[in-house]
């Protein structure tokens, strides 16, 4: 990768003309940016990289192109999921990127096909008693797994959506699952800093950790604060990501920093606590690039200043940091993983590109 | 230094034991020889009271009595039907949609400001500014019996606003807060003192005060005095109240958390005479993730507070206790950047029911996102009014205050009428 600073280095190779440009996370900039007029809850990029879906707090999912060219000023066009009756905070797809799968705070997970002209559910399933707060499609894409406010993990098969496998172990709300890339195993991370380790196969639960430092109780509101607002196992199935908060200190005025945490799987500890010392906020999402640094987006506290930030996994301190306009909810990467979009508070749906910025 | 009243405690030890009765009799001797209302005169037979649920922060308005689902500040949660047919609430109230009938919603309140001082004792004193008697101190003067054997206004919070609740009326009406469902702290005598022994010991010290009180011409002083040790005397006597954990079935319905044991306590001090009972939850000043801990305090604040009002109705006495649901002011239409939303004294609602109020009414509505009143604005000194008008006494008489008269309800707002039976 190009982000390396020493100079002693020699200079890397010419590339040959038509190459593609190579990433480099210091040279990120605005590749497109589509607005909207209510403020995004999540974003997510389909696995072919034809199209970028946002939540909105309208109760709708919307849809952009991300290889439409822009005519002049017209803005790219904008397709309309509605069907949710509450805001979508998850999405996933099938791998093949025909299916998009909305996990909805009205209890219902949408079904959907990501590529319809005019869009609407093939299917509402009543998947959770409460807000269904994550899905996330398992590597083969033959299953589901949701988490809800019912304190429970399920795992649908798809594509008939039958319950396979329901875990009960969270005593508080898990905000989101992910499978591991092996297939076999599901992580759960909850309101409380919980985080376990469901098996397949056997429908039980493998293993339970605390990160703490992860959940706060507001002494003068006598409420907790925690939970995941992002969770992602590494591609290798090493590490697993987790996007929330520590040190709460005031949670009713959202006053804590972000956090994103390493686990290491295998061992069951903690790597690495990622934190911005000089930020309050939140951390609203976290990916692995390919290319061995991770990205993340944060929220403040108050102000606009929502951040972008660049780690290399072992160094305490971001290498790069992107001032966005505005708050942070969501980041994900497109497959190529040159670029990477951001939903953001404002409503806009920005996409960064991590190469040298070109003529065109 | 201590106030100079200007004027001597004997010159008012009539006027000042019918205050401390309570009584409808004993209030009869009003400003300028003027009779209270016969509404009154029932008090003396039949004891009316307060359930005073303050919900400590503000709650929402959007997510609870005024949910606007699917509009640009709407929020995450839906409206779900009640047992009256067209109103609907949010769907973090489950319980009490099931019992709206028992309840009617203010939906057009706008108090003009975004403080929780402000906000509260503007709810509270039903007047905008000055220092006033707060609802339960009312309460307690006007409808606690002469022969009340509980302080007549009792406040189970674990914390909140240190105020001056019972204004220039006499301490003994003044909130005797209880820091949760256990018997407050030093409720027994200390050491090897009998209760004999106590009780001539009290006596002594009550001839002093009466002697003190007569020459000195203290009489505010020597009041506070005097009734915190009447106080502690009748919560002595009713210190079975607090003994003993509730039956487990009890904790199973009303919930084992603070707010459940607090709620089993109030229903208890309702039961045995108390007059104005007010319990805090608190948890509201969602500036961030207002959605979230809405969700938690909500059903906290729902299932419980349910099956008090059940209790109350399935003994009866639901049909002469004033139910009030209130917060010191709401929340706004436009969540912030945090998923929170801020303070917002300008379009919110309460809900109360019970003694004297037509149940299952909506009275006003907001504009379609919430962000102003649209229809009967209405304020603390309305619903001031109407609390005690629905509870039978006449909020346009007077406190009478040596050398003053007082206007119990503020003479610029009058009751909501279609709220009253």
């Amino acid at each position: 990768m190009s982000n390396a600073i020493n100079s002693d280095e020699p200079a890397p190779p010419a590339l040959p003309e038509d190459a593609p440009l190579p990433i480099d996370a210091r040279k990120t900039h605005v590749a497109a940016e589509f607005k909207h007029d209510f403020p995004l809850t999540t974003c997510r990029i389909d696995p072919t990289g034809r199209f970028v879906f946002a939540g909105a707090e309208d109760l709708n999912v919307y849809r952009w192109s991300l290889t439409e060219k822009k005519e002049g000023d017209k803005p790219v066009a904008k397709t309309t999921f509605a069907g949710h009756e509450s805001w979508v905070r998850s999405m996933d797809f099938s791998p093949d990127g025909q299916w998009l799968y909305t996990g909805g705070y009205d209890d219902h997970i949408g079904i959907w096909r990501a590529d319809d002209a005019q869009p609407k559910p093939v299917k509402m399933v009543e998947a959770h008693k409460g807000w269904v707060r994550w899905v996330r499609v398992s590597p083969d894409g033959q299953l589901l797994a949701s988490c809800g406010n019912d304190n429970l993990v399920k795992v649908w098969k798809l594509p008939d959506f039958e319950l396979v496998q329901q875990f009960e172990g969270h005593k508080r709300y898990p905000y989101a699952v992910d499978f591991h890339p092996d297939g076999k195993r599901i992580a759960s991370f909850d309101l409380m800093g919980v985080l376990k380790e469901w098996d397949m196969e056997t429908g039980k639960e493998l293993r339970s950790m605390e990160a703490k430092f992860m959940w706060g109780f507001d002494l003068k509101f006598r409420a907790d604060m925690g939970g995941a607002r992002d969770l992602r196992f590494s591609p290798d199935g090493k590490t697993l990501a987790v996007a929330g908060l520590t040190e709460v200190t005031n949670a009713f005025a959202g006053v804590h920093k972000p956090m994103i945490l390493l686990v290491d799987w295998d061992a069951g500890k903690h790597r690495q606590k990622l934190k911005v010392d000089s930020y309050k906020g939140m951390a609203w999402g976290v990916r692995f690039h390919p290319e061995g640094f991770l990205v993340a987006v944060g929220a403040p506290q108050g102000g606009a200043s929502g951040a972008l930030w660049f780690w290399k996994p072992g160094e305490e301190k971001p290498f790069h940091t992107v001032k966005l306009s505005h708050c942070g909810r969501a980041v994900d990467l497109t497959p190529d993983a040159t670029k990477l979009t951001i939903a953001q508070f404002d409503g806009k749906l920005t996409v960064y590109q991590m190469t040298e910025k070109t003529a065109s | 230094m201590r106030r100079d009243t200007g004027c001597n405690a004997i010159d008012h030890a009539i006027s000042r034991r019918a205050m401390l009765a309570g009584s409808a009799a004993a209030t009869a001797v009003g400003v300028a020889g003027k009779v209270l209302p016969a509404e009154t005169k029932q008090l003396a037979t039949q004891q009316k009271r307060i359930l005073q649920v303050f919900l400590q922060g503000g709650v929402s308005q959007l997510e609870s009595w005024d949910p606007k689902p699917g509009t640009r500040y709407g929020g995450p949660f839906r409206a779900i039907d009640t047992s009256v047919p067209g109103i609907r609430i949010s769907e973090l109230l489950p319980h009490i949609a099931q019992r709206m009938h028992h309840l009617s919603i203010v939906r057009s309140i706008n108090i003009k400001t975004n403080s929780h001082q402000q906000g509260h004792v503007f709810m509270e004193r039903g007047r905008r500014a000055g220092v006033f008697p707060y609802i339960g101190t009312v309460a307690a003067k006007y409808l606690a019996p002469k022969t009340a054997s509980l302080p007549g206004f009792m406040h189970i919070t674990t914390r909140g606003l240190n105020d001056n609740t019972n204004a220039f009326l006499p301490a003994e009406f003044a909130q005797l807060k209880l820091p949760g469902a256990a018997a407050p702290e030093n409720l027994k005598h200390s050491g090897k003192l009998t209760a004999d022994a106590a009780k001539r010991r009290n006596e002594l010290r009550r001839r002093l005060s009466q002697r003190f009180s007569g020459k000195v011409g203290q009489p505010a002083f020597t009041d506070s005095y005097d009734s915190s040790y009447t106080l502690a005397d009748k919560l002595l006597a009713k210190k079975g109240l607090f003994e003993g954990d509730p039956p487990p079935k009890e904790l199973e319905r009303y919930g084992s958390h603070p707010f459940g044991r607090n709620c089993i306590v109030a229903r208890k001090l309702l039961e045995a005479g108390s007059t104005c009972v007010k319990v805090t939850h608190h948890g509201y000043d969602t500036h961030a993730e207002n959605f979230n801990f809405h969700l938690e305090q909500l059903a906290e604040f729902d299932k419980t507070f349910c099956m008090l009002l059940d209790d109350l109705h399935d003994s009866g006495m639901l049909e002469s206790t004033l139910v009030l649901i209130m917060s010191e002011f709401g929340r706004t239409p436009k969540i912030n950047q945090r998923y929170g939303r801020d303070h917002w004294g300008t379009a919110w609602s309460m809900a109360l029911g019970g003694c004297g109020i037509k149940p299952g009414a909506v009275v006003g509505m907001t504009n379609e996102e919430g962000t102003a009143v649209a229809e009967r604005e209405v304020d603390g000194r309305h619903l001031f009014h109407t609390y005690f008008r629905a509870l039978g006494l006449d909020t346009t008489d007077h406190h009478d205050i040596p050398g003053r008269a007082i206007p119990i309800g503020d003479p610029t707002g009058e009751a909501i009428g279609e709220l009253l039976a």
